[in-house]
């Protein structure tokens, strides 16, 4: 009897325990609201919900090699790991994910995101910044004839650019570099063009996709032309005759002069007079004048260096880089800058200002990075998986109990009676566990319940072949049970053994649908035989001397 | 009180030739249409590529629609998913050696962009998309195979360790069994393995097998009451026992999985279809496939004399080798049941 006392104090511990563990509470967290991200105090029901369920993006990164191979992949991760999380972090996204798989991989999750390009943009960017003074001396245009000779020579003008020229080369001519007039540059020389389909004889095939800009060392490319000239600056002889000790950089913005296109490319000093390693801070401001602009501020030793380079320079434009683009139009230097500068960002947003300085503050990637996988789900599809989910779970449980109840009658609402019960302790180690419920899960779930009542079915069986043997209820409910007791343990360990592999082995969903498994079948053991002989127990000592048994 | 196959005499072992006649052709079929149409219809998961679920505002005309996307992405699949406001997108990147991904992602926005410029941004909203990189691909497909052989080995080991090897040798080749039956299956209806597949896959193969032990306990049970008859009884004997068990159990089994297959959405069809498959394999396999393996077993390595002496009838074979030179099972000595009919030809 007070065995009896001790089983059901159990039971209800542990119903107990689920109900808590599963009963919505009060956490703060950063909720979206209207758009923007807050932090509130929301009431969550600790069972996490999957990003196929609640809707988001899921971002694999891996170490791209393309430029250079990687000697220690594993440690640079780990490097890369620490920014890509504090630029997620200062993303704002409720609950975000950012985890390294494996020696290779890392994974973002990101719930609740629907604008995809944004996000990737923030995490793939290596934000290493440049300050680079452009060329002075010409260089590019001094170049130019035996770019176009190494062009011809190749033979393959007309391929990358055929008929295309409606232009002129113009010899730039001496820019003037005081000028304030952006909309002067380029748009001269398009004019006169006058759509004479006569090739120019002067311009190359190089040089006619080329023309000068508004200071020296800017030039711009008609947007149409820009795969051209990227295929030509990619040859290896192209690259042997350029200027040594300047290098091309594209912008990162279109201009647009008149009806053009055009997309800016500078030529730069190679040596750079600072990079964003002594950046202290960046934020994002507008202003009037300069639209939006990021300020970022250097620390000492960057403000030394910066001062006593910028002041060498004065007069010069200089172009911020970032990732290998020009980042606006290079500012001229007015005089020496100490630890304060701002990057204007040629009629951007503010969003964009934004998360340019997010990713300064964030600090540079260590190595580059490529997306490996992108996954987003939107909410509309999440809610609507769950809510289908929720609906074939009802039916199976109803089914269930159907067959249960309607096969077993009185033992079988004992059956159903520890089903439910099964549910709930499921439930609540997925939640204990910090579990996530994804939607294999949610199947996987539903599948058990059908599965689940199999150790029940077992044991009444069992039963059954007891009481047809002539033997008392009392009896026959004993040794059901402990004859059925070696096929239960049998099955469930190798179904929890199966699971453990998974999930040592299994990525993803595979991984989460082996915690289901887990989960499930521990439930189920103690439910089915543990709860099962408890209710039997109750039974047996409320109704004394029983004859029957309605099993 | 409702009983259904109480007490049943079926001499299910008989049928073991029939059994295996049929699996083996199904599992023909299915690798066979291997070679006539290809390879297995993996999801981009495994191959890389992009996919795109659509919700459209008015029904699309699919050849316009196809058109549309055959500018960006010529010989992506589309697929009516559900209603026909819906539609999923394939562009695979199989056979794709370097790892583009970039491009693959760049698939997903000019796909956008020129559904934008057909429909205008209103007329459709995009609910899902997914790209991947074939080298994340490989390594689940890989991840997947190696998860599977080291579940078998688990229980393998199990089964050795609380029946006996020759049991867990018969489990785990009528688990493999499984596999192939149900890589024909999938195959045959040509259901796209995505990781959800995979998962069903491998929870039937824990089905299956659970299953196969529940029969061989019972064996077990039986073997240790010292009754004289041959295996093939033993087993005849226990499936008859489990059968009432095996038919609940799968009733309430399937009555989840139709739960899942009719009302979970176009999402988890492929898991159902598979698992619904799946049970009645699970059935089948546990009865006339581990069961005629366990004898095969016996007879090529029978126990040692101190070992209760079993008078192992020569019929069964393992399902590979033609001979057939059945010799008639022993009648059962110990006059416990009915006499089962020997196995006529």
């Amino acid at each position: 009897m007070s065995n009896l006392k001790y089983r059901v104090a159990l039971i209800l511990a542990l119903v107990v325990a689920s109900v808590w563990a599963l009963f919505p509470r009060t956490v703060v967290e950063r909720v979206k609201r209207d758009g923007s991200f807050v932090y509130d105090t929301v009431r969550r029901v600790p069972l996490k919900r999957g990003l196929d369920l609640q809707g988001g993006m899921h971002l694999a990164l891996e170490v791209d090699e393309s430029k250079q191979a990687v000697a220690d992949k594993s440690d640079a991760l780990d490097r890369a790991l620490k920014v890509v999380r504090t630029r997620i972090d200062e993303f704002g996204v409720s609950e975000p994910v950012v985890q390294k798989v494996g020696s290779d991989r890392i994974i973002v999750e990101l719930p609740g995101v629907d604008d995809e390009a944004r996000a990737e943009a923030v995490v793939q960017q290596s934000a290493f910044l440049q300050f680079q003074i452009t060329d002075e001396t010409q260089a590019l245009d001094k170049v130019l004839p035996r770019l176009d000779q190494i062009i011809k020579d190749k033979g393959t003008a007309g391929a990358a650019v055929a008929g295309d020229s409606t232009k002129r080369t113009e010899v730039p001519a001496i820019p003037n570099l005081f000028s304030k007039d952006t909309t002067a540059a380029g748009d001269s020389t398009r004019k006169d063009s006058s759509n004479a389909a006569i090739p120019p004889t002067t311009g190359g095939p190089f040089s006619r996709l080329i023309q000068g800009g508004q200071f020296p060392g800017e030039y711009m490319v008609a947007e149409k032309d820009v795969a051209a000239v990227e295929t030509y600056l990619a040859m290896p002889e192209i690259q042997g005759a350029l200027p040594p000790g300047k290098v091309l950089r594209w912008s990162s913005d279109t201009l647009t002069l008149g009806q053009q296109f055009y997309r800016p490319i500078y030529v730069v000093d190679a040596r750079p007079i600072i990079t964003g390693e002594y950046l202290q801070d960046a934020k994002p401001n507008s202003s009037p004048i300069e639209g939006t602009v990021v300020e970022f501020e250097l620390n000492n030793e960057g403000g030394r260096r910066f001062r006593s380079e910028t002041g060498k320079h004065v007069g010069d434009y200089m172009a911020i880089i970032l990732d290998d683009k020009v980042v606006g139009r290079p500012p001229v230097i007015q005089s020496a800058i100490g630890t304060r500068g701002q990057i204007t960002m040629g009629g951007r947003d503010l969003q964009a200002a934004q998360d340019l300085a997010l990713v300064l503050r964030a600090g540079s990637l260590p190595v580059p990075l490529k997306i490996a996988e992108v996954r987003s789900i939107g909410a509309s599809l999440g809610q609507d998986s769950i809510s289908k989910g929720t609906l074939a779970m009802v039916i199976a449980v109803g089914l269930v109990i159907a067959i249960m109840i309607g096969y077993y009658r009185f033992s079988g609402t004992l059956a159903v009676a520890a089903l439910l019960l099964y549910l709930l302790f499921t439930m609540a180690i997925l939640a204990g566990f910090g579990a996530v419920l994804t939607l294999p899960g949610l199947a996987g779930l539903v599948l058990t319940v059908g599965i689940a009542v199999d150790a029940n079915v077992l044991i009444f069986e069992r039963i059954r072949e007891e009481l047809d043997r002539g033997k008392t209820v009392r009896t026959a409910i004993d040794e059901g049970f402990k004859h059925a007791w070696s096929a239960i343990l049998d099955t469930s360990v190798t179904t929890i053994l199966g699971g453990a592999v998974l999930y040592q082995y299994g990525t993803g969903p595979v991984k989460g649908f082996a915690v289901t498994l887990i989960a499930g079948i521990s439930a189920s053991l103690f439910s089915a035989v543990f709860v099962t002989r408890t209710f039997y127990m109750i039974w047996q000592s409320r109704t004394r001397n029983v004859q029957t048994l309605s099993i | 009180m409702i009983r259904i196959f109480h007490n049943t005499r079926y001499d299910f072992i008989k049928w073991w030739r029939h059994a295996a006649i049929a699996t083996v052709v199904f599992i023909a079929i299915g690798l066979g249409s291997f070679i006539v149409t290809g390879g297995v219809n993996y999801s981009i998961e495994f191959t890389g590529g992009t996919l795109m679920q659509l919700e459209f505002k008015q029904p699309p005309d699919v050849a316009e629609l196809r058109a549309t996307v055959d500018k960006v992405a010529p010989g992506a699949e589309i697929q009516q998913f559900g209603t026909n406001l819906e539609y999923t997108l394939r562009a695979r990147l199989e056979g794709a050696g370097s790892d583009n991904t970039s491009t693959t992602e760049g698939i997903a926005r000019k796909i956008q962009q020129v559904l934008t410029e057909k429909y205008g941004a209103e007329g459709f909203t995009v609910k899902r998309t997914e790209a991947v990189g074939p080298k994340v691909g490989s390594e689940l497909r890989r991840g997947a195979i190696v998860a599977m052989l080291l579940v078998s080995l688990v229980t393998l080991v199990y089964l050795a360790f609380r029946f006996e090897w020759r049991f867990g040798a018969a489990a785990v080749l009528s688990t493999a069994h499984d596999v192939l039956v149900t890589f024909a299956f999938i195959k045959i209806f040509h259901i796209e393995v995505s990781l959800v597949v995979v998962g069903a896959i491998l929870t039937l193969l824990g089905y299956s097998g659970n299953d196969t032990i529940i029969i061989f306990d019972r064996v077990r049970e039986d073997l240790r009451k010292a009754r004289k008859e041959p295996l093939i009884d033993t087993l005849n004997r226990a499936i008859n026992e489990t059968l009432p068990r095996s038919i609940l159990t799968h009733t309430t089994t399937l009555s989840a999985t139709a739960a899942l297959l009719i009302f979970a959405g176009e999402v988890l069809r492929p898991f159902a279809w598979v698992m619904f498959f799946g049970v009645f394999v699970a059935t089948f396999s546990s009865i006339y496939v581990a069961g005629p393996l366990l004898l095969y077993i016996e007879r090529k390595f029978p126990r040692s004399v101190t070992d209760k002496a079993h008078a192992v009838p020569a019929a069964v074979k393992a399902e590979s080798k033609g001979e057939n030179t059945p010799e008639r099972p022993a009648r059962p000595s110990g006059a416990s049941r009915g006499t089962q009919r020997p196995a006529t030809r």
